[in-house]
């Protein structure tokens, strides 16, 4: 750890054993006299006692607890320039010995948080951190506690531990998959991998190119024939010819030109030809991509990106990215080639002209750029305020029968013109600034036309030029024009198309959190059976969802799952399913590891018919085949029947062959959850999940549903998550969780004797029921209630 | 502590509103905030703003330890000096924002931006995405939540330099 050779060439900051210091910290921490000798566990804050911003190290070994604030200022060495040099001043410590009962806890705020130090009943204030930090300050929370109490450290697993990285460059957090922070990443590998996607058309881009390349000669060539030739040796004076000379070399000119002209047109054909069938293939080529990747990824990846923002991927970022690469590269290559040709010709007609040509025109550029800096910043308040009033208009449409049942249309009318003044502002603001900037950009190539006009003609007057080489030498000057302005803009479509393909990368990018194992277990003659334990799980750090949870469910046993909302019921149906991995603990299915299962045992073993329903587009039957796609309309009509389907199926237009889902014939609640019953049951798994598949349906609907599903229940594990707890009568168990936890487990009779949360839940909702004349005494709830009574 | 569930009846609709008649807070022994409501004591409490934005001395929801609601303060002003004094400086503490005092720059980069700042007089650099959602004006006060969530806050935007405003201005939708 201290050699000096390997510590020079070590990135910022090196993982050390389970620690998170780098070399340079270690050993400035040890310069204040601190041991870092036998971490146990590390983490870093970002605040002081104070709550300002510093650099604070935090850990533990077997003797003591240690603090250290001070300053990481990082540097970059001259002789190596991809090296960064912190340098660390530590300016207070303190240490506390694991002698004594500490305990640490931390408090989570609105944007911070604070890590205390406890003894005695005491607390004592240790460090701030910003709310970024707080899974690191849960993690030393969780492993000093349990060393203090077990003498075991509750560490995270090395995965958990590998979720941060840091930036080859200036050390800031990034993910472990990148060497550079967002600010350092380099948009020259973004072009690199764009340009891979052409890597199959290798061909079809040569000949593209030569074909542009040939353009641009003729466009640069052009001048010489149409004007200098024209002027110089047809229309001149000093040309000799005879009047019928001159018409025969003007025909021959003009043919000349226009051969050449349509020659340019052809080739121009050609090269949109090819590039039309080329471009389409590479779009499409992104676009499987991205959608081959986005398939890959786990639920959670989803959760935490909206589904907007996705779709915008698919299709908008494709889409950029061919825009640039049909519009913009080409035009770039065509451009430089025009300015480089363009600038030759002037060279060699007049060296002198062209030299000063060559000292005012970055003026003229300068100007272009600054203007597109300028107005960058107001296209994009204007793409803002556009964004807004769609998305409000898009509001408005989907909630019109709110807006109506409540009067409010005068309101919103207020609303969306708000939003709308907003919208003209900025486009008047914009568009009065371009009608500022674009006149001086203008004027400023005006005078330098007219100087060179001015320096020409004196030129032409001493005859040291003639007159076609000097208007054609005002037409290549004019040609000019139109490549600086799109290079001053390129650059900002191209940071657009890069910003795409970033957001593409990303998710090609990005590693699926749930894998399958390499020589995954195929479950053969699968039974049913689940052991859950010591589970904890939490979407994100510092918040647990599940906490040591235990239940076991033998093969054929119906569990019902009952809780308050937010109690995590649902977390557990996903988890069983493998949405998502536990943070500890673990899922077995007949005495095998969830995450031993191959992915197909698992999906075709477990069912889930969940509360938010997805119908795909397409017909009633493909629906309901969606998991057995070559399942016979006679296992299609049984499947609905069973799941109360098939009457209000045979009511729809077209019976099984309705279009439903986004652009299809519209469907109830009740409707789409009968029909995800009736997929379910076509995939016929061996442990079916029901998250509150009922709850959107009338009762007698309702009933039917629980009769079928009664009868599927033979020889299969049910899980069923319910709010009325009545439909939970026929579970085998009851399990009640609250906040993570599982408080209460057992039959519906031994819970209602319990007088525990079930029996409160259950008198609250049969006495809510009999208060709204739907239950009468005599009902069944009044029986149980009798029964607890006894 | 009785049960949430317990609670659940037309009376406890009716908010409770905490004055300074029926409650009074006080800085236990351990170092937190503790109050004694109806005569009961609690040791610790978390106070929070109904509406942290538009009116931050009044509704303040007030919860013990394991977060049941114990009842309302509907302004502050009504507790006295020294009682608005631990209510404020609990508030502080559970809504603190490091206060930023300087732009130095705002740079956008593939449709991020990199904003370097200075806070209480340190240098501080982050990251915003989505800049019209995570840059939110209320009355002077300007809150920027940066891509990790943590939030950093301009108290008052005319009292900043004219330069560090103009960097800002064209953001603020």
């Amino acid at each position: 750890m201290k050699n000096k050779h390997k510590q020079n060439k070590q990135p910022f900051p090196p993982p050390v054993g389970k620690d998170k210091f780098s070399n340079e910290e270690i050993k400035a921490l040890q310069n204040a006299g601190l041991n870092t000798d036998g971490i146990i566990y590390s983490c870093k804050g970002d605040m002081d006692g104070d709550m300002n911003f510093c650099d604070a190290w935090i850990w533990f070994n077997s003797e003591k607890l240690y603090i250290a604030f001070g300053s990481v200022e990082i540097k970059q060495t001259k002789n190596q320039k991809k090296r960064i040099e912190p340098k660390i001043e530590i300016t207070e410590t303190a240490e506390f010995s694991l002698t004594e009962a500490y305990k640490l806890s931390y408090d989570r705020f609105v944007s911070t948080g604070r890590l205390y130090i406890e003894k005695d009943g005491k607390i004592k204030f240790a460090l701030g951190f910003s709310i970024s930090k707080i899974g690191g300050i849960d993690n030393l929370s969780k492993a000093f506690n349990s060393y203090i109490q077990t003498g075991t450290a509750e560490i995270p697993s090395e995965e958990e531990e590998k979720k941060e990285g840091h930036c080859k460059k200036c050390g800031a957090p990034c993910p472990p998959d990148k060497e550079f922070c967002r600010k350092h990443n380099k948009n020259s590998k973004t072009a690199v991998r764009l340009f891979s996607f052409f890597g199959g058309y290798i061909p079809q881009i040569i000949v593209i190119l030569l074909v542009m390349l040939s353009g641009s000669a003729i466009s640069v060539f052009m001048p010489q024939l149409s004007t200098r030739r024209l002027f110089d040796n047809v229309l001149s004076e000093n040309s000799g010819f005879t009047p019928e000379e001159m018409m025969k070399a003007l025909v021959v000119l003009v043919l000349s030109i226009f051969g050449i002209k349509l020659l340019n047109t052809v080739l121009t054909s050609f090269r949109q030809y090819i590039q039309g069938s080329l471009m389409p293939s590479v779009v499409y080529d992104i676009k499987v991509k991205i959608f081959k990747a986005m398939q890959r990824l786990s639920v959670g990846f989803y959760s935490s990106k909206q589904t907007g923002s996705l779709m915008e991927r698919v299709m908008r970022d494709a889409n950029n990215i061919y825009w640039f690469f049909v519009d913009g590269v080409p035009g770039l290559i065509i451009e430089i080639a025009t300015v480089i040709g363009v600038m030759t010709a002037m060279f060699i007609m007049s060296p002198r002209l062209s030299f000063l040509v060559l000292f005012l025109l970055p003026i003229v550029f300068i100007l272009l750029y600054l203007g597109e800096k300028l107005f960058r910043t107001m296209h994009h308040r204007v793409w803002i305020y556009n964004s807004k009033l769609s998305s409000l208009v898009s509001d408005n449409v989907n909630g019109q029968r709110e807006i109506k049942a409540f009067a409010k249309e005068d309101d919103e009318y207020e609303r969306l013109s708000k939003v709308s003044k907003g919208f003209r502002d900025a486009e008047l603001k914009l568009a009065l600034t371009e009608a500022t900037v674009f006149p001086i950009a203008e004027i400023t190539v005006i005078i330098l036309t007219a100087v060179v006009l001015g320096m020409g003609g004196v030129m032409v007057a001493k005859g040291q030029m003639t007159t076609g080489t000097l208007l054609s030498y005002i037409v290549y000057l004019e040609m000019l024009r139109e490549p600086f302005d799109f290079l001053s803009w390129v650059s900002n479509w191209w940071s657009r198309c890069a910003d795409s393909a970033q957001r593409v990368f990303e998710i090609v990018d990005s590693n699926a959190e749930i894998t399958e194992k390499e020589n995954a277990v195929e479950l053969k003659d699968f039974k049913g059976n689940i052991e859950i334990s010591k589970l904890d799980f939490e979407y994100e750090p510092a918040r647990p969802i599940i906490k040591d949870f235990n239940l076991k469910i033998n093969a054929g046993q119906m569990l019902g799952i009952v809780g308050k909302t937010g109690a995590g019921k649902s977390t557990i149906a996903n988890l069983i399913a493998r949405l998502y991995d536990p943070k500890k603990g673990f899922i077995k299915l007949d005495g095998v590891d969830l995450k031993d299962i191959s992915f197909n045992s698992l999906r075709s073993n477990i069912g889930i018919v969940s509360q938010d329903i997805y119908i795909f587009m397409g017909t009633v039957a493909d629906n309901i085949r969606y998991a057995k796609p070559d399942a016979s309309m006679d296992e299609v009509i049984a499947a609905a029947k069973a799941a109360s389907a098939h009457d209000f199926i045979m009511k729809l237009p077209d019976a099984y062959e309705t279009y439903i889902g986004a652009s299809g014939q519209k469907l109830s609640g009740g409707e789409k959850q009968r029909i995800s019953i009736a997929r379910t049951i076509m995939q016929n798994p061996k442990i079916l999940i029901l998250d509150e598949a009922t709850a959107a349906m009338d009762t007698e609907t309702e009933r039917n549903i629980q009769n079928s599903l009664t009868r599927l229940k033979a020889g299969r594990t049910t899980l069923a998550i319910a709010h009325r707890l009545s439909t939970l009568r026929d579970a085998d168990f009851l399990a009640v969780i609250n906040e993570g936890t599982l408080v209460e487990y057992g039959t519906f009779t031994d819970l209602i004797k319990q007088k525990g949360e079930f029996y409160k839940q259950y008198k609250l909702q049969s006495e809510a029921l009999k208060a709204a004349g739907i239950l009468d005494d005599g009902g069944s709830s009044n029986q149980n209630d009798e029964e607890s009574e006894e | 502590m009785s049960n949430t569930m317990d609670k659940i009846s037309p009376e406890t609709l009716k908010a409770e509103y905490l004055t300074p008649e029926n409650c009074e807070f006080f800085k236990s022994e351990t170092g937190f905030t503790g109050a004694k409501i109806n005569g009961v004591l609690h040791n610790r409490i978390i106070l929070k703003r109904a509406m942290p934005f538009a009116s931050p001395s009044d509704y303040i929801c007030i919860t013990d330890a394991e977060k049941n609601e114990l009842g309302i303060i509907e302004h502050i002003s009504d507790f006295g000096d020294k009682q608005i004094k631990i209510i404020n400086s609990e508030l502080e503490l559970r809504y603190f924002c490091p206060v930023i005092t300087e732009i130095s720059s705002i740079k956008e980069k593939m449709g991020q931006f990199y904003f370097d700042v200075t806070v209480k007089g340190k240098k501080k650099s982050f990251t915003v995405k989505d800049i019209s959602k995570n840059i939110r004006m209320h009355g002077e006060n300007i809150d920027i939540t940066d891509v990790d969530g943590n939030r950093y806050r301009i108290t008052d935007f005319s009292a900043i330099s004219g330069k560090s405003r103009r960097k800002l201005e064209p953001y603020i939708y």
